[in-house]
């Protein structure tokens, strides 16, 4: 099996491949994470969503997939040290809740765990400690993930391009050399 | 929609047959060199050492990242050099990778899975000495593949440098003698722009201009008052149909030149496959060879022309040579150079045309880094407008060093810049915090951005040079460029300015500002190398003459980038293209005379 192969790949495989009964492979519950343990999934999938929730504008980070979609990207990744850095990162946060909260991440209510990233997340620009260089790894790749959903271009940010217009759109000389036009939304 | 015909990667060509001209490299420079010398009736022979590829296939450009299986990154064994890595690592910067492929920068930008295979891998094509960020593409159209699109022209301002601040060298011509070939230019391949009525950036024979969004609109009534000009980007791109060339379409504003890190698969853009080659393959004069690495230009001993030129086939490496009554060098500014130091033999020791040891030397380009980003007040939380349907933002064209001298650096400097929201939002990486706040602000400041970067005049200077480097080669064997080339002062200082004037007009347009930086990026970040072998009149200063004929062998031109005598600031490949055409006309005439 390729690294490249995610589990809806091998769902796929398996019910098209016509020998399909004869294929060794582990058993896996549908839908678990190929990567991260379950708990670490869970932990990962919460942070996620705490960092873009659905609100009333579109929904957040959850239902975008993003912790599904860094599991994918984290269990192929080419160097180890890249996967090992979302592991102790999410054990970090584990332990940083323990201490403060005392109780683990994903036993925490909602309010401690906002109060755990408003923690981490004071000093983003010039982050000290592991906590600190971990929420700034995690924002990254999760506003990249979500941005990049269909839920994030279309619902969150209502995108209007990518499509072919009719009529190229050109600079209106005259209009604009007449001075500062009104703000309208076509413009 | 668009037409297809094949290219094969595997052309046969007749070695035994002495061709009118041979032309290495099928850039910009190349495809314009194959497309006059076949216009004026003359067998060509072009050899390209990468592969033939089909963009309007390979770029997929209106293909959504979620819609990719990684969100349209490159696979997990490959990787692109960061900037921190030009200058933590020492060159040969993938020397000891342990990724399967590794890239020049510019794979760091989205949609990187797209156009993977139209940069080179730095594994095989290694370089020594200071620090520089070389971008190449060995394929079938080289760079114009991905490239910028900003279509400028040089003024006096540059021809005659020497003339207004005493600096460097005036180059053999001037604006006069290249006007007419920058208009062929503009009708033969299209390009978009509104006319300023600039002395130090000639207008053209423009196509509809971009529309500019309602923040560069602020900007360009802002900087009227302060003497300086904002006009949409001059883009290389028919935003009307050509009538003549039916491999290109015209843009349909679909926003998509900058995703999959560029390129147009609908050739809307200026590339030279579409553009230049396939014109010129249909007029039956001219034979494409790509997969062909060129290591030597031959000459006969007895009249010291260039007689041909050595290749290897690239997948094979077989070696070939083929015979041509001229040689054109359109390899790149520094592949150039690396084939002519390469080229020695009893009669030109240092390399051929470089009996001046000017050859690799004077080696200039642009300065980038410094930028400012900020946004519009009365535009944050505004709907959502079409802001990315267009192929480019806007262009300040140089203001320093004009009328009367300023600041304590020569030369000047301009600003490419864009506003409002592409497809993902910037903000989402700027904005501080977490939570339903940082969502909302995100969504809100997205469309009220405006940014703009800084390309400055790197001064040409003798002591900036590339080399062969004997000790190692490439994956064909071939001895590999070392680089001694640095910034100094001058730059450091441009650069200083570039941060300062940037803020100045960003406060003047009463934008919030939310990042300045004077930081120069590593050498090479403009992918605007030039100046290797530059024209002149004196052989004993430089290379080649004002057609790009080497001084020492007449029949041996450089057609590309290494002629230009300054980088002056302003894009080259406009440039590049009109002096080509210029010099293939001279060529074409001289051939027929039977003078060459």
């Amino acid at each position: 099996m390729g690294p490249n192969l995610n589990r809806r790949d091998l769902i796929k495989l398996l019910t098209t491949a016509t020998f399909a009964s004869t294929l060794q492979l582990p058993a896996a519950e549908p839908g678990a994470p190929l990567f991260f343990s379950k708990d670490e999934f869970a932990i990962l999938d919460t942070l996620t969503d705490l960092i873009i929730p659905t609100d009333d504008h579109s929904p957040g980070a959850r239902a975008a997939g993003v912790a599904p979609y860094i599991d994918k990207s984290v269990a192929e990744a080419f160097l180890s040290e890249d996967k090992e850095s979302w592991r102790k990162g999410l054990a970090a946060i584990d332990k940083l809740s323990d201490t403060i909260h005392g109780q683990p991440f994903l036993k925490a209510t909602r309010d401690q765990q906002t109060a755990l990233l408003k923690k981490i997340s004071g000093n983003e620009e010039h982050p000290q400690t592991e906590p600190e260089k971990f929420f700034g790894q995690l924002k990254q790749t999760t506003a990249s993930a979500y941005y990049t959903s269909s839920i994030g271009i279309h619902q969150e940010m209502n995108y209007k391009g990518n499509v072919l217009l009719e009529q190229f759109v050109g600079y209106d000389a005259n209009a604009a050399e007449s001075g500062m036009p009104p703000w309208s939304p076509d413009k | 929609m668009l037409l297809q015909f094949p290219i094969t990667n595997n052309s046969e060509v007749d070695l035994k047959t002495t061709y009118d001209a041979v032309v290495v490299g099928s850039g910009a420079a190349g495809g314009m060199a194959a497309h006059v010398l076949t216009s004026h009736g003359l067998k060509v022979l072009l050899l390209e050492a990468g592969k033939y590829q089909d963009t309007s296939k390979v770029l997929h450009s209106m293909e959504w990242p979620y819609d990719h299986p990684r969100r349209g990154k490159m696979p997990p064994d490959y990787h692109a050099l960061s900037a921190r890595e030009y200058t933590f690592r020492q060159s040969p910067y993938a020397q000891n990778s342990p990724y399967a492929k590794v890239t020049s920068y510019v794979e760091q930008w989205g949609g990187s899975d797209y156009s993977k295979t139209l940069v080179v891998d730095e594994k095989q094509n290694p370089y020594t000495g200071t620090r520089y960020a070389w971008v190449r593409s060995r394929v079938v159209g080289g760079k114009t593949n991905i490239w910028g699109r900003l279509a400028l022209r040089l003024s006096d301002f540059d021809f005659r440098a020497k003339d207004h601040d005493g600096y460097g060298e005036n180059w053999p011509i001037s604006y006069a003698d290249i006007a007419p070939y920058y208009d062929k230019v503009d009708l033969y391949l299209g390009v978009s722009g509104f006319p300023e009525n600039l002395p130090q950036l000639p207008d053209g024979k423009f196509m509809r201009p971009l529309k500019l969004n309602y923040a560069s609109l602020k900007l360009r009534e802002t900087l009227k008052g302060m003497n300086r000009c904002l006009t949409p980007y001059r883009a290389g791109v028919a935003t009307d149909q050509l009538k003549h060339n039916k491999y290109r379409a015209h843009c349909y504003g679909r926003g998509a030149c900058n995703r999959h890190v560029g390129g147009c698969d609908i050739h809307a853009a200026f590339d030279s496959t579409t553009g230049l080659i396939r014109p010129a393959l249909d007029t039956g004069h001219l034979t494409l060879r790509p997969n062909s690495t060129v290591y030597e230009v031959t000459v006969d001993k007895n009249t010291g022309k260039a007689t041909g030129v050595s290749f290897l086939d690239s997948e094979t490496k077989k070696s070939y040579q083929v015979k041509a009554r001229a040689v054109l060098l359109a390899a790149s500014t520094l592949e150039s150079a690396r084939l002519m130091l390469l080229s020695k033999s009893t009669l030109y020791p240092n390399g051929i045309g470089n009996s001046s040891g000017h050859v690799g030397h004077n080696f200039c380009e642009h300065v980038m880094g410094p930028s400012i980003a900020g946004f519009m007040p009365d535009l944050v939380g505004k709907p959502r407008t079409l802001d990315d349907g267009r192929p480019g933002g806007f262009y300040v064209p140089r203001f320093r060093n004009l009328t009367s001298r300023q600041g304590d650096f020569v030369r000047g400097y301009g600003f490419e810049g864009g506003a409002g929201c592409g497809m993902t939002p910037g903000t989402a990486y700027t904005t501080p915090g977490f939570g339903e706040e940082y969502k909302k602000k995100v969504r809100e400041y997205a469309g009220a951005t405006i940014e703009m970067g800084g390309f400055g005049e790197v001064l040409a200077r003798y002591e900036n040079q590339v080399e062969i480097d004997p000790n190692v080669k490439d994956a064909w064997g071939i001895p590999v460029l070392r680089f001694n080339y640095r910034f100094a002062e001058n730059e450091r200082k441009m650069s200083e300015d570039m941060a300062k004037t940037a803020r100045e007009m960003f406060e003047a347009a009463k934008f919030e500002i939310t990042s300045v930086s004077d930081k120069a990026l590593p050498e090479g970040w403009s992918i605007h190398e030039l100046g290797t072998s530059r024209m002149g009149n004196d052989p004993k200063n430089s290379v080649v003459n004002q057609f790009q004929q080497c001084h020492d062998v007449k029949n041996l031109l450089v057609v590309d980038g290494s002629t230009h005598v300054n980088a002056s600031c302003q894009n080259p490949t406009w440039t590049i293209m009109a002096l080509c055409w210029r010099s293939c006309d001279h060529l074409a005439d001289q051939l027929k005379k039977g003078e060459i």
